[in-house]
């Protein structure tokens, strides 16, 4: 097709903003409104979330903050060194923590259990933890009951373990948190609190701990948070009806008016 | 037909056969080879290349657009399975595992683009008539080098497309065969391959309507099966799995029983978490995600949905205007079927997951591991592997005819060969499809991201180049050749920006202003400033140029608009 000796004229200018006939107006204005409606629906309820969002701490970051300085200074209570032990367990258990700062945590939680056991017992329960990092280590390798074998191993070592930490955490066998802590162990020297690898802690804690929540995240809708539920499963249902919508109200205005397409 | 109802009752023969056999114990989630799980991804490979094989492409208007036979609720199947891929039934699971909150961003940037899709796209191209992307292209703008360029865009999405899908192609086969991620890319890319070149798009589309079954079946079946075992509300476990979503944030202590029962993953530890609010909080900081990367990520998602040459061309292959229409909404209930049903994988794979015993888990597979670790029967889970592969594949099948179309009846026919025949041409769609095959295996080798990110990679290009051509061609006569070029341009330079700075920072170098660019353009999601720009820059160079040609103006007006 050559289209260079063609003169452009107005007669059929065409835009979305200015329709050239009635059906265009109406087409446009369902268009538009099916857009607005999208929009707000998308990114408006994003919008408000993030408006009436505020930064809420966890329990345990409380927990941390209020025993975190005595156990710098050496000056913990009993109690407050297991309320230390089960803030930090709980971060570590949060499969979302970073290797590095893993690391931190882990030595943190190491250094507390080991400080507070008597000399005696210390180097029997860094051995026991070096023992099982090795299994560990080797599980990578094993198949069926050589690998079903070496679980019950490190399961019989960490029974030990839990032996040994039970009475300073409180955390009893079968809870969650000794699970955590014992797996959190590491067969490192333990160090001061105060030593300088902790420093990060504070911050470390306070980023795993502190999560933008309002009153649309905290109300619940047929199990979810309902910002969740919005979000994963109302919108996409929106999305469908809309769609039926506009083909509907097409296709009724194309019969109206006589159209076959 | 016989021969397909022997071959289906020889398989499903075959299937009970393994049933009966299924012993197979779990000890590790990885490394061994899984006979039952690699039975039924061969019995589903073999059903695939036999469905090409019955409804094999014998033109090129076959080839390319399926004859336009295809009915609304087969196209909306078809749309569904070649738009649920890789990213749709692991990736994103993946996404909502490890980013929280964020994940959902994808959730909802793959669906809301529909909306887009369907009142600014579909019924029109469809009445526009045209077979591909370029061809509507390179005719609205009149413009030789503009169906060029829009071709080897095409080529090029499509390419960024399917590295995400081999990459889970690869995960999959390496889960299944224990085999390394080399030989199981190259295995899997070998095989979508093989069956692409004997079947073309109306075996493709065939094949899409069998691969959706398989992927909803496989993909829905487990969730319910989770539901009911953790004690979730199993009847619809795509709600039920609201109440694991709260459980998550506020912690669930050991050890769990209901009823008396201890309910426990595969390993015997207890389904028990502590408090992770950061699994379902919005841009929670220590998912290191932010409002604006959500807000960016949706968006470049959606308006990346509304130019994908691939997805736009199903709208070529179905009879009417209207079928167009019914084809998006069809499409979209199939593809929120499996959508409303990927966060439940990640919140039961999070609540199984949690002890430290189960160690780091690929986010890409957690899918299947979540259905390994709730102690789901290995013929099902096997099952919900191959139809992760399957979703791979049909994807990537409807991607490599996208891409060879482009090449072929966009490039070769229309500007190096016109005279060429028709036997010619399918000689040369094949042999370009191989070529971005073997390509495609190649970048896949080199795991460049998680495959959910890899996909959006494509989105944005789609977003800068081709939506911003199709919005304007479509809904603005003004819009003209040297607009369109111009905008091209823009999106181009926007793409090229993001892809340096992400292939340096990858590499481990830096460029001036890398974190900054890094950040605010990123490879995953650059298209939120892009796609702006190029509609701008298409806007006003077109105001300021010669106007369009009368001829598209009548068109467009009459055939179009009318």
């Amino acid at each position: 097709m050559n289209y260079k000796n063609m003169e452009p004229t107005d007669q059929y200018n065409f835009n979305i903003f200015k329709p050239r006939n009635l059906h265009g107006k109406k087409n446009r204005n369902v268009i538009f409104t099916m857009l607005v409606i999208w929009a707000v629906a998308v990114f408006g309820f994003q919008f408000l979330l993030r408006g009436i969002e505020k930064p809420t701490p966890e329990k345990s970051l409380m927990m941390f903050e209020s025993t975190w300085p005595q156990a710098v200074n050496g000056t913990i209570s009993s109690d407050d060194l297991q309320t230390l032990l089960f803030s930090l367990v709980h971060v570590s258990g949060k499969n979302t923590v970073q290797a590095e700062e893993q690391i931190v945590i882990s030595e943190a939680i190491t250094s507390v259990i080991l400080g507070a056991m008597p000399d005696s017992i210390r180097p029997d329960v860094l051995e026991l933890i070096a023992s099982k990092e090795e299994l560990k280590s080797n599980l990578a390798d094993m198949q069926d009951q050589e690998y079903l074998g070496l679980k019950e191993e490190i399961s019989g070592i960490e029974n030990s373990l839990l032996f040994y930490t039970e009475p300073i955490s409180g955390f009893s066998k079968g809870s969650l948190e000794s699970t955590l802590l014992i797996n959190s162990m590491k067969s490192v020297d333990p160090k001061s609190l105060s030593d300088p690898t902790f420093d990060n802690l504070p911050d470390i804690m306070k980023l795993y701990l502190i999560h933008n929540q309002s009153v649309l995240t905290d109300t619940k809708f047929l199990g979810f948070p309902f910002h969740y539920f919005y979000t994963a499963v109302f919108l996409l249902i929106m999305f469908i009806v809309l769609c039926i919508v506009y083909n509907i109200l097409i296709e009724w205005r194309l019969k109206k008016q006589g159209v076959i397409e | 037909m016989t021969i397909m109802k022997r071959t289906y009752l020889i398989l499903f023969l075959l299937f009970i056969a393994i049933n009966s056999l299924n012993a197979e114990s779990l000890t590790q989630l990885e490394g061994s080879f899984k006979t039952i799980p690699a039975i039924i991804l061969i019995a589903v490979l073999i059903t695939f290349v036999l469905v090409g094989v019955f409804f094999r492409a014998k033109d090129p208007a076959d080839y390319y657009a399926a004859g336009r036979k295809i009915s609304r609720v087969g196209s909306g199947m078809a749309i569904a399975s070649n738009w649920m891929s890789a990213a749709s039934v692991l990736g994103m699971a993946g996404m909502m595992y490890g980013f929280g909150y964020n994940g959902l961003a994808y959730v909802v940037g793959w669906t809301g683009g529909y909306v887009l899709l369907l009142i600014l796209m579909a019924a029109q191209i469809r009445k526009y008539g045209k077979y591909t992307a370029p061809d509507f292209i390179g005719d609205r703008y009149y413009s030789r080098d503009l169906r060029i360029a829009s071709a080897i865009f095409t080529i090029l999405i499509s390419f960024a497309y399917c590295v995400g899908q081999f990459g889970g192609i690869g995960l999959m086969f390496k889960w299944i065969l224990g085999f390394n991620y080399a030989w199981a890319v190259i295995i899997g890319s070998s095989v979508v391959l093989l069956y692409t070149l004997i079947s073309g798009m109306i075996g493709v589309t065939k094949n899409m309507q069998v691969q959706y079954v398989i992927i909803v079946i496989s993909f829905v079946v487990p969730v319910f099966i989770m539901a009911f075992k953790f004690d979730y509300f199993w009847l619809l476990p795509q709600i039920g799995y609201g109440a694991a979503v709260t459980d998550i944030v506020q912690g669930i202590p050991a050890p769990n029983i209901s009823d008396g029962i201890a309910l426990v993953n595969a390993y015997g530890h207890d389904l028990a978490i502590v408090p992770s609010p950061e699994f379902a909080m919005p841009w929670d900081p220590s998912t290191k995600t932010t409002f604006f990367q959500w807000i960016a990520i949706c968006f470049s998602l959606m308006v990346g949905t509304a130019g994908l040459p691939h997805v736009i061309q199903r709208f070529y292959v179905v009879p009417k205007v209207t079928d167009a229409r019914w084809s998006v909404v069809w499409g979209l209930f199939f593809i929120c079927i499996v959508y409303w049903t990927a966060p439940a994988y990640s919140a039961f794979g999070k609540l199984l997951s949690s002890n430290p015993d189960v160690g780091f888990l690929a986010k890409d597979a957690i899918v299947v591991y979540t259905a390994q670790l709730g102690g789901i029967n290995t013929l099902i889970v096997g099952l919900l592997a191959a139809g992760a592969i399957s979703a791979a594949f049909s994807t990537v099948s409807g991607l490599l005819v996208a891409g060879a179309s482009a090449f072929s009846h966009d490039l070769y026919v229309r500007v190096i060969n016109p005279d060429s025949t028709p036997k010619k041409q399918l000689k040369i769609a094949r042999i370009g499809t191989v070529i971005m095959a073997v390509m495609v295996t190649v970048v896949a080798l080199l795991r460049l991201g998680l495959i959910a990110q890899l996909v959006s990679v494509a989105f944005s290009m789609a977003a800068c180049t081709i939506f911003p051509l199709f919005l304007l061609g479509i809904w603005w006569s003004g819009s003209n050749k040297a607009g369109a070029k111009a905008g091209l341009i823009t999106g181009t330079v926007v793409t090229i920006i993001a892809l340096t700075y992400f292939i340096v920072g990858l590499s481990g170098g830096s460029l001036p202003g890398q974190e900054f660019v890094s950040y605010w353009l990123n490879v995953w999601y650059f298209a939120w400033i892009g796609a702006p720009l190029a509609v701008l820059a298409n806007i006003v160079v077109s105001l300021i140029t010669k106007p369009t040609p009368l001829e598209i103006k009548k068109f467009l007006a009459e055939e179009v608009h009318n």
